[in-house]
This record gives C-alpha cells, structure tokens and sequence, in this order.
C-alpha cells in the first residue's frame, strides 16, 4: 500500500544539526587498490565531498552532503567507486515508496 | 472471435518490442547512461550541433500542440556571469536570516523552518544545502559550461506549460548526451532571475514569458556518462484480472 504523511509528521521538518539522525547522508566506497588518483570525480561531485590524500581519493571528513547521484560512479574510469549507503531523508521530506536500489534492468 | 485475434496477433508484428531480457536498444540506453554534468571544458559547442539539440526540442510533444516553449541560447560568458552574480547575490540574502547550521541560531532554524513549509520546493533539504554552497560560492550554478540555453514557457498555454517544458528540455538533453556532449538541468536560476526586473529587461523577458528552467551544455571532463544503481520506485499494478499488486 502506498505511504503517507501524517499532520503530524508533516510539521516536523529536518533539522540540519541533526545530520545522521533526521538526514542519513549518503556514502561511497573507494577501493584503494584500483584508484589511480587522476582525480575526475573531485569536480564532479556537486557537493565536493570528495578529495585527493596522497593520490587516492577519499571522501571528505568534514560533512560531505553526499545525495548519492552517482556521478562519481559513473565517471571513474577504473570503477573504482561504489555507493554504500543512499542518501536519505527520515521526517517531512522523507522519501516515499522506494525499494532497493539497483542499477538499470532488463526485464 | 478468432478470428479476430489472428488478425490483431498479425496485426501486432508490425510492432517491435524487444524479446524479454534482450540488451538495450540504443535509445534506452543513451537514458540509462545519461547522467548529470558538472564539469566541462572550455571548449565551445558548434553553432550547428547547438540548433541540432534545439531542433529535437521543437519536435517534442505538448499539450494541445501548442509548444509553449521559447530558448535563449546564452554563449556569451559575461551574461553568464552576469547572471550567476545575481543568484549568488540573491542566495546570500536568504543565507543571511536562515543559515542556522553549526551556528546554532534559534532564531534563523525557526525561521528556515517556516520557509521549509510554507515553500517545500524551494527548500526542500537538498536545494537548501545547495543555496547554501551557492552563497558560500563553494558551488557554482552552470559549473562553468560554455553555453546556457534558458528555457522560457508561454504562461498562456494550455495545461502546464512547465510540464511540456520539460518534455521539450529532456529530448534536448538526451539528443545532447548521444553527441556525446554534456549537460545538467539547473532551476536554481529561476526564481532569483524572475524577480531580477533589470536582467529580464536587457534579456527582453515580459508576460507571457516565464523563465521555467535552464540547461548547462559542454563538452564534458572524461566520460561522464554511465550505468549507476539507483533506489527503485513502487508501482502499484491493476491487473487485466482485477488483482492488485505493487511491483518495484
């Protein structure tokens, strides 16, 4: 059955000091093994979560907003990243009738 | 009767839907892989593959075919910035009375809050984070793409005009991403430019016309485009049969 707002749930927004609570960020993997450091995903990311560290890149330890677009993913040509973790909201704004993730299908 | 379903099963081969589980066509896969540029060369697109991306636009669909839609091509860099010193501007006001995060305000959390219900659109969490960026100017708003085509709806249209908007900008976008070019939706520009009365003067922007949404195109940084998973969306499903089921 679909899902619904109550009234309640309606006026109780995100609060932004309460990130990992009310906002679950979303996460990328980086195998280190296979990252060659040549750096395209640091301009690509919308929200600049990721950086280089000594030729490999990471994500950013200090917030990185991360709403799991996937740009990263798509563009490393070594396929060296992976989504972990979905960005996702928990009160007013939260998503509604989603299932697991998966890349596209062929049915 | 069945002969009537030989007709209609003769009748369907004219058809050509893929056998089930075969590879993606080419068209599906250009939507599949076509993903979000924010990053591009200096390079400027040709005049002629940019008319080629407007003329898919003009053939999309709309309501009461209508095509509500006007383009504005913007190539000039100083307009472009013009433009983006305008939202910034814009961006660090509103940042001014509601940017409470780390700074702990009560006042401007209460204040966000507000803004939040009253426009969930606007600021909905993910645009606030990025009004924020923008007004930090650790963001910018057309990632430095070397053309901008701003799309503007005729308000008088039937329907909503926003909508054959969109379908008009998608055709543009996919046609773009099979050159092989890049591009990226950018509406953060609307509302700070619909209110701006001096830009949409030198622009020549009046009633009908209302800026909707604007579209980034360049020649992308690497190769940008590619599968990625992605959350799959409920579908509830009314069977021929009259069964209910809800498929992901």
């Amino acid at each position: 059955m679909p899902e619904f707002l109550t009234r309640k749930d309606r006026k109780n927004t995100e609060n932004f000091n309460k990130i990992g609570e009310d906002i679950i960020l979303g996460e990328v993997s980086i195998n280190h093994e296979t990252c060659s450091g040549c750096g395209l995903c640091i301009p690509v990311c919308v929200v600049k979560a990721l950086e280089i560290v000594d030729k490999k890149a990471r994500m950013v330890t200090d917030l990185p907003f991360c709403f799991s677009c996937g740009d990263c993913v798509a563009i490393c040509p070594e396929n060296s990243i992976n989504i972990t973790k979905f960005f996702r909201l928990k009160r007013s704004f939260r998503f509604l009738d989603r299932g697991q993730p998966e890349p596209p299908r062929r049915f | 009767m069945s002969d009537s379903i030989a007709i209609q099963d003769a009748e369907v081969k004219r058809f050509r839907p893929p056998e089930s589980g075969a590879p993606f066509n080419a068209v599906e896969d250009i939507i599949y892989r076509r993903r979000s540029v924010r990053s591009y060369l200096k390079k400027q697109v040709p005049e002629y593959i940019v008319q080629r991306i407007l003329e898919t636009g003009r053939f999309a669909p709309s309501s009461g075919n209508v095509q509500t839609w006007k383009f504005i091509v913007v190539q000039d860099q100083k307009i472009i910035k013009n433009m983006e010193d305008i939202i910034v501007k814009l961006f660090k006001r509103i940042m001014k009375f509601t940017d409470y995060i780390k700074s702990g305000s009560k006042r401007k959390e209460w204040f966000a809050k507000v803004l939040m219900r009253v426009m969930p659109n606007s600021f909905h969490p993910v645009p606030f984070w990025g009004i924020k960026t923008i007004a930090n100017g650790k963001m910018g708003i057309w990632h430095g793409a070397p053309t901008v085509i701003l799309i503007l709806a005729d308000m008088r249209a039937p329907g909503h005009p926003p909508v054959d908007i969109g379908i008009a900008g998608q055709n543009m976008v996919l046609a773009a991403h099979s050159f092989g070019l890049g591009t990226c939706w950018v509406s953060f520009c609307t509302t700070p430019l619909n209110m701006d009365r001096k830009w949409k003067k030198r622009m020549g922007i009046k009633y009908p016309y209302k800026l909707v949404t604007s579209i980034a195109l360049g020649y992308p940084r690497g190769i940008p485009d590619g599968y990625i998973p992605r959350e799959t969306h409920a579908a509830d499903w009314y069977s021929e049969d009259g069964s209910f089921k809800i498929i992901y």
